[in-house]
């Protein structure tokens, strides 16, 4: 009876609670405050044109940063691009009437300006001020500092309840054998959160939506695991730990913008030497060859590729302006997708295909070249589908799955049943029959989050997506660099694309393709990879103190990162 | 940096697809999800149901793990088209959608409330059982060139009338007669019947059968042919002479001096040089007369005078030509000439030879109002506690005036109290040409009895003389069903 009550009781809980926590973090990633900074001013004549972001682009065109509209001008006409250091820098970009700085012509490497500078654009002029340390401090204050409207540390209390309850309801529902293990993994994600929230207050930072909602969707996967695989609790937690670490790594490194995309190349060359090492070794697990062992351990290299292809397909601005490098993307993106097809993991040759369709139309903004690619690979795949017609048998159950229970449609008639058996409110965590489904754990895990936890708690996980989504376009609008624009862009698009396959795949809206859910679905690459593509969303954060990948000003005016060379500046 | 800013835009096309997609997916989950559920999730279900008659039998029973049906083979078939099966093979759904329901699938809840549902239904499986026994004789097939069988009721006689007239037609004289009626039955094959008994009163649907039918618990048998058919509501018949009430009706409503009124039929009679033929001659007669001799040329020329559109107005108002619901169950519509045929066809119309076509189920609504003095109380087969809609279905006085029709044609036509012993009827006979020489045998109508309010159409498909067979057999049933309960009751 008491095992009755406390089932019951956490089974709403767990359910409040997740509306609480995404309502919450949707409040706080939307809706909150969120001003661009200033880094410079422009003057053209006593106009003060404000400087927002670090790569601006200067021209007659409607979508210029900075505009002067005069006949003169070229539509890009040039590129001012501020360094880590808060060095300055003007470019030409090919432009019809040349841009000149104190008179000195500026040549294609571009020229490093000075505040006072006057900078002529085919004859027109204008006057480059940076903003002194005083000033900056006042602009900063100014600002409204990330996690006061909504309090982080309330959400993860919240979060926190969200789990112990989760764990009441798998006690009462596991074999005794696993209760310990799955308390204790319970536990210590709930210690790492805590540890991780207070190891951003103390590096002064105040924003923690992205990483509650991470933690969030983590803890449904260790739900699942618990459900699934209780012997694994362990190695779901070791895992958790190396995702969070992981996450912290990337973060810290994308505080320097010229570190971040020193790795372009180099991790561009990773992605494909690891693409070839798995096209060449693998054997086929389960239909698709995406497995590599290594030491004793096996892991599926096309998860670390999407972050090694997000760091070598995002951009500068002055890149993107300077060199036509959009022809290398696409021949290393076209690699990509086909070791993909050749591995036989059509799912994530999907993912890289829209991800690429996402960052070559940020890059380009050509519609054009989107619709070349898509022509393309619909070329490609109509190619593919005659050359293996058991490609097209996949397909064409499609829509029909209720007509081949056994077989085909076997998976999704299951997954849908289940989904739709729990109801609103589920069954109560470990209490469903469809983890023993092969695959439940992974590919139709949404159907087994919504049969044992409901269909709200299922709905709460898309939206943990689609708010983090959301989040990322939002702080695209501030970004510091085009780079992190269009990296937190790209990173959230292969998640809402592998969510939309995992999902919309196995309720047999979208061809059953068998990809995971984000840190749901069981799978350790799977989880990593999600961790470190939620440092790009958190670089791309500009609220004020909101983000450790962030470097801010301190109160005198100075980013942390200059603060040594402050120093000797001071001295002298 | 603004060009990357707008075009970070194409991220929330994605999004806005996943939305979309979700809401498709919520859309079919209301949609379609107790279908997905019920599919694979049912035996995970503790839930069980029952479905249970007026007096508490057990005519099915379904739990996650099992499905059983009454334990009497006779009560399983005989109550067969009333719970339908679990694979919706009547096409009624009845059961099937009510074990979803007992199975406890809701779009809030899903399948994880346990629920021990029980359904009471108005309908009296003893009474079921009864119908089965007397109409299942008709049902046993003849060996090759074997055409003549017994009726299973005693021979027994009726008065008839002979008429004597002068040179100008007129009846002078009128004169008893004792006619044996046999019981031999001169039918060649295998007859599918169909039968509904409701309480007038209250609207309670207490018997419904359809022959041939099925056990639902007998995988093995195939089933004979068309035994998935609901005959009472899912097929419809030609009416002949049972469809000259609805006619009478029209007349009623529209004839001034009505017991003035005189009918003249000599054998046949020509409407624009089309015959129309009379089993006798009746000479001149009363209205009540010419419907308890069912006299064709009468009926065809009241239908003719009305003229059509007052007869199609009155068979629309009647429910003949909709799709009527049984407790959510839909019936078959019915027919009748509503182009325009000409009077020879519009006469045929009028004594329900034509293209009329008549739902079993609309002339048990139809009957079920005239017994209760106009005001149809709609048939309930379901007891969910709640009263029946209730609508005025026909002026009081026109259900009064068939009412005294029917009960003069028992006593006029019928055999009176010899051919239904203990039962107050009235009613109406049909024997429907279907134009290959078979005729369906129609015998509706009702009790006056308050004790006893029971409105009942049977209908025995080429099953041939209406009073010989269905007739008889109604009153077998009714005989019987009636001694059964006043039974019970002491």
């Amino acid at each position: 009876m008491l095992i009755f009550y406390a089932m019951t009781t956490s089974k709403y809980a767990v359910i409040i609670m997740s509306v609480l926590i995404i309502v919450r973090c949707i409040r706080s990633m939307l809706s909150e405050r969120y001003e661009a900074e200033i880094w410079s001013y422009v003057y053209r004549g006593d106009e003060a044109i404000p400087v927002y972001h670090w790569e601006n682009l200067i021209g007659r065109s409607l979508s210029a940063d900075i505009r002067i509209d005069n006949r003169s001008m070229s539509r890009v006409h040039a590129v001012l691009v501020r360094s880590d250091k808060g060095e300055w820098r003007i470019f030409d970009i090919f432009s019809k009437g040349g841009v000149w700085v104190n008179g000195m012509k500026v040549g294609p490497l571009g020229t490093r300006i000075h505040s006072g500078d006057s900078i002529n654009l085919a004859g027109n002029f204008l006057r480059f001020l940076d903003i002194n340390r005083y000033h900056r401090s006042l602009l900063e204050a100014q600002r409204t500092q990330a996690g006061l409207a909504v309090e982080p540390s309330i959400t993860l209390v919240y979060l926190t309840v969200f789990e112990l309850f989760l764990m009441v309801e798998h006690m009462c529902t596991a074999e005794s054998e696993f209760v310990k293990p799955i308390c204790l993994a319970f536990l210590g994600l709930i210690c790492l959160e805590w540890l991780c929230y207070h190891l951003m207050r103390f590096i002064n930072r105040s924003g923690f939506e992205v990483e509650t909602l991470a933690f969030y969707l983590t803890a449904l996967g260790m739900s699942v695991a618990a459900t699934s695989t209780p012997e694994d609790m362990f190695k779901q937690l070791l895992l958790t730990i190396v995702g969070v670490a992981l996450f912290l790594l990337n973060g810290w490194w994308f505080r320097s913008l010229k570190r971040t995309s020193s790795l372009r190349v180099p991790m561009g060359i990773l992605a494909i030497l690891l693409l070839g090492v798995n096209v060449l070794t693998s054997e086929a697990v389960f239909g698709a060859r995406n497995w590599l062992e290594f030491g004793g351990y096996s892991f599926q290299p096309s998860e670390f590729v999407k972050v090694f292809y997000i760091f070598a397909g995002a951009s500068t601005l002055d890149r993107l302006y300077r060199t036509n490098e959009l022809f290398s993307f696409i021949g290393f993106s076209a690699i990509c997708v086909v070791a993909m097809a050749l591995i036989g993991d059509f799912g994530t040759a999907l993912i890289f295909f829209v991800s690429f369709l996402v960052i070559s139309f940020m890059r380009s903004g050509s519609i054009a070249t989107v619709l070349l690619a898509v022509s393309g690979a619909g070329l490609a795949s109509v190619l593919a589908v005659t050359i293996k017609p058991y490609i097209a048998q996949r397909f064409a159950i499609w829509g029909h799955v209720w007509e081949d229970i056994y077989d085909k449609g076997y998976q999704q008639t299951r997954a849908m049943s289940a989904a739709a058996s729990g109801g609103l409110f589920g069954k109560g965590a470990g209490q469903g029959w469809l983890k023993d489904i092969f695959a439940a754990n992974t590919d139709m895990v949404f159907a087994l989050v919504s049969e044992d936890l409901g269909m709200i708690v299922g709905m709460c996980m898309v939206l943990a997506v689609l708010a983090l989504a959301f989040f990322a376009v939002r702080s695209a609008q501030h970004a510091r660099s085009a780079y992190y624009a269009i990296a937190a862009c790209t990173a959230m698009s292969m998640l809402l694309v592998q969510l939309s396959l995992n999902v919309f795949g196995s309720l047999d809206i979208l061809p059953f393709t068998g990809v995971t859910f984000p840190f749901v679905s069981r799978g350790g690459s799977s989880l990593l990879s999600c961790w470190m593509l939620m440092a790009f969303v958190k670089s791309a954060d500009n609220r004020k103190n909101a983000s450790f990948a962030v470097k801010t000003a301190e109160y005198a005016g100075i980013y942390e990162d200059e603060l040594d060379e402050f120093d000797e500046e001071d001295i002298e | 940096m603004k060009k990357i800013r707008n075009r970070s835009v194409s991220l929330l096309l994605i999004a806005f697809l996943v939305i979309c997609g979700m809401i498709v997916y919520v859309l079919r989950y209301v949609d379609d999800g107790r279908d997905w559920a019920l599919y694979f999730s049912r035996s995970n279900s503790g839930s069980t149901g029952q479905l249970l008659d007026r007096n508490g039998v057990m005519l099915a029973y379904f739990s996650g793990f099992e499905n059983r049906f009454a334990d009497d083979a006779t009560t399983r078939k005989a109550n067969y088209h009333v719970t339908g099966d679990y694979w919706n093979r009547t096409g009624n759904g009845f059961l099937a959608e009510y074990w979803d329901e007992a199975m406890g699938f809701d779009i809030i809840t899903g399948t994880t409330q346990e629920k021990h549902s029980q359904m009471r239904l108005n309908i009296d499986s003893t009474l079921n059982n009864i119908m089965y026994k007397h109409l299942s004789v008709l049902e046993i097939p003849l060996e090759e060139g074997e055409s003549l069988t017994e009726l299973p009721f005693e021979p027994h006689t009726v008065h008839q009338w002979r008429v004597a007239v002068d040179a100008e037609g007129n009846v002078i004289a009128e004169s008893e007669k004792d006619v044996l009626i046999a019981n031999s039955w001169d039918r060649p094959r295998f007859c599918n019947s169909a039968m509904m008994v409701c309480n007038y009163r209250t609207g309670e649907l207490l018997g419904m059968i359809s022959l041939p039918t099925v056990d639902p618990a007998d995988s093995e048998t195939p089933p004979a042919e068309g035994a998935y058919i609901n005959r009472c509501l899912s097929a419809s018949f030609t009416p002949g002479s049972v469809f000259k009430l609805v006619t009478a009706a029209a007349t009623i409503e529209n004839t001034e001096q009505l017991s003035d009124k005189r009918y003249y039929c000599e054998d046949e009679y020509y409407i624009a040089g089309v015959p129309i033929v009379c089993m006798h001659s009746h000479y001149n007669q009363t209205f009540e007369k010419a419907m308890a001799n069912s006299c064709n040329v009468a009926f065809a020329q009241m239908a003719v005078k009305l003229g059509q559109d007052t007869m199609v107005k009155y068979v629309r108002q009647y429910g003949f030509l909709d799709k009527q619901s049984l407790d959510g169950i839909p019936t078959v519509a019915g027919s009748y000439p509503t182009e325009f045929v000409g009077d020879p066809e519009l006469g045929w119309s009028g004594i329900g030879q034509s293209t009329d076509l008549v739902c079993p189920y609309a002339m048990l609504r139809f009957v079920c109002a005239i017994a209760n003095d106009g005001v149809l109380l709609e048939p309930k087969m379901i007891d969910d506690g709640k009263a029946p809609r209730a609508e005025r279905f026909m002026e009081a006085g026109t259900a009064k005036k068939l009412r005294e029709m029917m009960s003069y044609n028992v006593s006029y036509s019928y055999g009176g109290e010899d051919t239904f012993p203990g039962l107050n009827m009235c009613a109406k006979t049909g024997t429907a040409e279907i134009g290959d020489g078979d005729t369906h045998a129609w015998f509706v109508g009702f009790l006056d009895d308050e004790e006893h309010p029971y409105a009942f159409v049977t209908m025995v498909e080429r099953g041939g003389g209406g009073l010989y067979v269905a007739g008889n057999t109604t009153s077998r049933i009714l005989q019987e069903y009636i001694a059964n309960s006043e039974g019970a009751d002491e």
